[in-house]
């Protein structure tokens, strides 16, 4: 019960925000990243941990488990979501594609073994991935700006809100948040983590790697809420400026729903 | 044997889907529109690798020559190294920008061949019908690489209109933008040690493009 009206609260203080952000646009800013300061702290954090923590743990997974029982692995998550995805495709009034989830959870539920096999996606049955950050951006509060969470990564006050909530909706999840299971999240963040081990190379190669993971995170939400489709980078305003952003903004300082 | 039918079977699929997009694509019938530029290009490279793929997989030189031949002369790569430079860009002679856009075309060549021969048997391309009217300034191709687990992995490319045709300038995968990335890394970088650093970096193989 107690937490039943948690989640309410978090869902209230979703709407207020998503309301305060529906009454302007932040577009013209190429990176929304204000909080840079304490951002490049956080991340300069969560990259230690990964390198002493994470990381070798999860080479020890990836190692351990053959190709095929990780992709039951990832799929098994991934079908947990279904619930996610489908409520916000409600919440975002697109039935159809909602209904293409609640048929692919069902299938792979039963006949897919709890999940570990995506016998949907053979099927043809479209997959999609929707989550409360994708619905408020839907709802009208699209520009949210660049915030790395300790531990979670790369994130928007707007996503970190929707994914606090989404938690409760996720049947697995629901049950942690009741009993307090932590381990879950555990595999979890470890398979995830497995997925971009290949990824490791460029990151460490890059000239300023906070900027190269906000860039390819920030580029690859926008595209996750306008479903594939979203606004092409202002190319002309490239070819005449090649400001940093971080002037860029001091220049164009605007009034701000999140100050 | 067994694995080289299935593969012949899939590239015949492969083929078919890139015939069946042509199809599509019958707003523009010259053939020189952006889309049938991506759908002929790959056409061509994919069916040469398969046809020799033993040689290729052997040789990766002689790979890199091909995507050269086949696929650099529908990029305009001076117009991408100059939205990459940016302001950046300005005070480096034009000769600069040249050298850093070879720098740049070698470098992604090289890339794109290791994973031309990464693309596996069950893997297909499909290149989507234009949507919307043809933009001078910026059209948009946009095609999927079908994965193994069936999944789809987003690619499109940004076309614009050239003295010579439609020239692509940008690479967008999974809505990450080669050009907004690659800028953000180098315009610091240029500021902070310059062009020839950059330059040589590239052409080492130690600054590659993330994406």
């Amino acid at each position: 019960m107690r937490k039943t009206s948690k989640f309410i609260t978090v869902l209230i203080y979703a709407l207020l925000l998503a309301a305060c952000a529906g009454t302007q646009s932040r577009h013209t800013d190429p990176v929304n990243d204000p909080w840079e300061g304490f951002n490049r702290k956080a991340f300069a954090f969560n990259d230690t941990m990964d390198r002493k923590v994470l990381r070798p743990v999860a080479v020890g997974y990836d190692k351990a488990m053959p190709e095929p029982l990780q992709r039951g692995v990832g799929n098994f998550f991934r079908n947990l979501d279904a619930p996610v995805t489908f409520i916000n495709l409600l919440l975002q009034g697109e039935f159809e594609k909602s209904a293409d989830t609640f048929g692919r959870f069902l299938l792979n539920s039963t006949i897919g073994l709890l999940g570990f096999f995506d016998l949907a996606t053979k099927a043809g049955v479209p997959y999609h991935d929707e989550d409360l950050g994708q619905t408020l951006a839907a709802w009208g509060y699209k520009d949210s700006r660049y915030l790395v969470l300790p531990v979670f990564g790369p994130s928007t006050p707007r996503d970190g809100v929707g994914r606090y909530a989404d938690s409760f909706i996720n049947p697995v999840g629901l049950q942690i948040h009741i009993q307090e299971h932590w381990g879950y999240w555990l595999v979890r963040g470890i398979d995830f983590r497995a997925q971009f081990l290949s990824r490791d190379g460029e990151l460490g190669d890059a000239y300023d790697p906070y900027v190269l993971m906000r860039d390819v995170w920030m580029q690859n939400r926008a595209f996750q809420i306008y479903d594939g489709d979203p606004p092409a980078a202002d190319y002309d305003l490239f070819l005449e400026d090649a400001f940093l952003n971080h002037r860029y903004l001091e220049v164009d300082k605007k009034p701000d729903p999140e100050q | 044997m067994i694995a080289r039918t299935l593969r012949n079977t899939a590239k015949t699929l492969l083929l078919a889907c890139f015939v069946l997009s042509c199809g599509n694509a019958m707003a523009v019938p010259d053939g020189n529109d952006p889309v049938s530029l991506v759908v002929n290009g790959m056409t061509g490279l994919f069916k040469e690798v398969d046809d020799n793929l033993a040689k290729y997989e052997s040789d990766p030189a002689a790979l890199q020559a091909l995507v050269m031949k086949d696929l650099v002369p529908m990029l305009d790569t001076n117009y991408s190294a100059r939205l990459i430079l940016g302001r950046a860009g300005r005070d480096i002679p034009p000769e600069k920008v040249q050298a850093f856009s070879d720098a740049m075309v070698n470098m992604l060549v090289s890339r794109y061949s290791y994973g031309l021969l990464q693309l596996h048997s069950t893997e297909l391309v499909k290149v989507l019908p234009q949507k919307g009217p043809l933009n001078d300034k910026l059209t948009r191709v946009r095609s999927r690489v079908v994965l193994p687990d069936g999944g789809e992995a987003p690619i499109d490319y940004a076309f614009h209109m050239t003295a010579d045709g439609w020239k692509a300038f940008d690479l967008i995968v999974e809505g990450i933008s080669y050009v907004t990335t690659f800028r953000n890394q180098i315009v610091p970088e240029v500021q902070a040690n310059g062009i020839d650093s950059v330059i040589e970096r590239l052409t080492t193989g130690e600054l590659q493009l993330a994406e």
